[in-house]
């Protein structure tokens, strides 16, 4: 293997797939990055078994000469060593040439490096792109659609399945559920027409996406998905993001919706998110972040809270009531995770009893649903 | 690590082997394992070898790994990202090693289609990694496949054994051991010793030039011959100037402690008339004076001594005050 490449697009590699190096691994070779040379460019593959990141270098780019491939290869160069010596070389270009025994020379002016590499077989072996199952999607609405879920999803090891967001894809619709049983988020999405005949569960760790939402290129008009057996894989136009899946079977979601409603509240969703954020203040401070909702009158609606030790809140915000009378309690964090997801100025709470599951949604956007569950104070 | 090839292994553990080729070839592998037997008779070569078959892209007669695919040559190097071995860190195995593995196995493979956990020495598990690890052998996801080992087997909890296919290695005789060992050019006096610290004959071959294990064998039997003739005192001395400086791990004291039981036991065989059956057969005629001395129910005092020490040495006793409590037991009870 040898070639020459331009320092930047180098360095702005190895700073994307360095992301994804194992810190601390009991697979060796994961402290590494993987150089691959082949006919259309060089690509760097950084991976801890869970995701991997994957980075291609053109050898052209709007004409321009960025990469000169002498001898096709590949090595894996520990992943520390290589980004501090890349970073720190002195001229635009770099020259990288392996030699016998996977040493490799990194050269660039006067300055020259060589390094033990190690053994490219050992590399864990990436999934083929060329999976059955891939569609597209913007990029900013698979920002979007992450956000909307991710933060729902389980934090504890005890229900592994529930620490990843749920992906259906059926009748050219991806279903997006996030749940640690506590509260859910669900978010739907319209695909493209060329979709229409796919059909996929899978469960993606929660992790993961919140790798993948840092690695997404603003520039990145369109993110094309692929899911294998074992894998899901994003890609964008010089970057592929590999996540590993969960295994097993994500708990049926549907039925805890619930799908009449006896109370409904339309708020202003700044207002009520203010007034649920100042609410929590003293409930923070008891055991679970705890606060009431209740329908005093005509179109009052009381948040209120109350910690012995500390004392008591209480706020009134207009709204349009329908229905029955309600008082409510439930967790002012989850309150507050919903209503920022949902990102709408008007939210509607549809209340089926105190102590029933409720649902936030907005007039503004059909595709998001957010639901909690109370908390039995009464 | 040592890694042995399925022929090899087929040498030594022709029933074992017979089994998991069977269940190769006819692609019947148990979701968990319990690889049992003595140490030295290679359960973990066999759990190595046995991954390898299961991972290996180019499996020769449908049960044998190739050693030579990128799939073995990981096994071998510690790479392949589907392999997880767990090992006792330090005394047991913690609970984080389980976590670790409940996490990793909540996950779909990396790149195959299996997911192989191999936890050695099991029975060091602490109770707390024990349960946590039974959750996921009772309900196993995807293609995952177990393979524990342990030398003690009754240490294992019985809800983990019971779901376990259990695979027991035996030991080769102790006689034959010796006899391969003198065939290999040890003296017949070292033989024994050596085939009694080891079910492994390339191991025990391997002890004749262990410096450290002969000159604990020197200390061993001066012990004896001090507890013998001279005073007690002389005999704490003796473990605080010779003794504590020579078996300074674990390993080693227990090692010191299976040495000083071996004594033991010889002269038991010498009361018994199983002469041809000793440890130290350049002893011999030190035996027979002291079997003389001791009646049998003494004899199984001590050895229970030396056995009860053994198991203190398990719960972390201080090894000096260890040998001294075992010093006072043999010498004065």
């Amino acid at each position: 293997m040898r070639f020459f490449i331009q320092k930047e697009r180098l360095i702005k590699s190895v700073q994307d797939v360095i992301k994804a190096v194992a810190v601390r691994t009991t697979i060796p070779i994961l402290i590494g990055i993987k150089i691959d040379a082949d006919e259309n460019g060089v690509s760097l593959t950084g991976s801890d078994s869970d995701i991997s990141i994957r980075s291609f270098i053109p050898k052209e780019e709007n004409d321009e000469e960025i990469v000169e491939i002498v001898e096709t290869g590949s090595i894996v160069l520990q992943a520390r060593f290589f980004s501090e010596v890349v970073k720190k070389l002195p001229e635009s270009i770099v020259e990288i040439r392996l030699e016998d025994q996977f040493k490799t020379v990194i050269s660039s002016g006067n300055a020259e490096f060589v390094i033990h590499g190690l053994d490219p077989e050992e590399y864990p072996r990436l999934p083929q792109v060329e999976g059955d199952t891939h569609f597209s999607i913007r990029s900013d609405l698979l920002k979007t659609l992450i956000k909307q879920t991710v933060f729902a999803v389980s934090t504890s090891e005890t229900r592994p399945i529930l620490t990843g967001v749920h992906w259906t894809i059926q009748n050219q619709e991806l279903l997006a559920v996030a749940t640690d049983s506590h509260r859910l988020a669900q978010k739907k999405v319209l695909l493209e027409p060329a979709s229409s005949g796919l059909e996929k569960d899978i469960v993606i760790p929660g992790k993961s996406l919140n790798e993948l939402i840092k690695v997404i290129d603003e520039s990145d008009e369109t993110i094309e998905i692929v899911i294998t057996d074992n894998q899901i894989l994003f890609k964008a136009e010089n970057l592929l993001f590999y996540s590993r899946l969960l295994e097993g079977k994500y708990p049926e979601t549907s039925r805890l919706i619930p799908t009449n409603w006896e109370t409904s509240v339309t708020l202003d969703a700044k207002d009520f998110l203010q007034a649920v954020d100042r609410a929590s203040l003293l409930a923070r401070e008891g055991k679970n972040n705890v606060i009431k909702f209740s329908i005093e009158e005509d179109g009052i609606v009381k948040i209120s809270s109350y910690t012995p030790e500390i004392g008591t809140v209480e706020e009134k915000v207009r709204g349009q009531i329908k229905g029955d009378e309600i008082k409510i309690s439930f967790s002012a964090k989850y309150m507050i995770d919903a209503l920022r997801a949902i990102d709408g100025t008007e939210v509607t709470i549809y209340f089926t009893g105190p102590l029933r599951p409720f649902i936030i949604k907005t007039d503004h956007d059909e595709s998001i649903l957010q639901l909690l569950l109370p908390v039995r104070t009464y | 690590m040592m890694t042995k090839t399925w022929d090899l292994l087929e040498k030594q553990q022709p029933v074992v082997m017979r089994m998991l080729k069977n269940m190769l070839q006819r692609d019947r592998i148990a979701h968990a394992y319990l690889f049992e037997g003595m140490k030295g008779t290679g359960k973990r070569e066999t759990a190595i070898v046995f991954s390898k078959a299961i991972f290996c892209e180019n499996l020769q007669d449908g049960y044998k790994p190739c050693e030579a695919c990128v799939s073995c040559k990981r096994i071998d190097n510690r790479n392949n990202p589907d392999l997880h071995i767990i090992e006792p860190d330090g005394a047991s195995i913690k609970i984080d090693q389980i976590r670790y593995l409940q996490q990793e196995f909540s996950k779909k493979a990396v790149e195959s289609e299996h997911k192989v956990y191999i936890v050695v020495d099991a029975d060091k598990m602490t109770v707390n990694a024990a349960n946590s690890l039974l959750k996921f052998l009772e309900e196993p996801d995807g293609d995952t496949i177990a393979i524990l080992i342990t030398e003690q087997i009754q240490k294992i909890l019985p809800t983990i054994l019971s779901r376990c296919q259990l695979i027991s290695f035996q030991p080769l005789p102790k006689d034959e051991i010796i006899q391969q060992l003198i065939e290999m050019g040890i003296s017949p006096d070292d033989a024994p010793l050596f085939a009694h610290l080891t079910n492994n004959i390339d191991e025990a071959y391997a002890l004749k030039d262990d410096e450290w294990l002969l000159q604990a064998r020197k200390l061993v039997l001066k012990l004896n011959e001090i507890m013998d003739y001279r005073q007690f005192m002389d005999t704490l001395l003796y473990i605080q100037t010779d003794w504590l400086p020579h078996f300074k791990t674990r390993e080693e004291v227990d090692k010191g402690l299976d040495m000083l039981l071996y004594m033991y036991r010889d002269i038991l065989a010498v009361q018994l008339n199983h002469e041809d059956r000793i440890v130290y057969p350049h002893q011999l005629e030190t035996w027979k004076r002291k079997a003389l001395h001791l009646t049998p129910v003494q004899l199984a005092q001590k050895i229970s001594a030396i056995l009860e020490a053994k198991k203190r040495l398990n719960a972390n006793v201080n090894s000096a005050l260890l040998m001294e409590q075992l010093a006072v037991k043999l010498q004065e009870g």
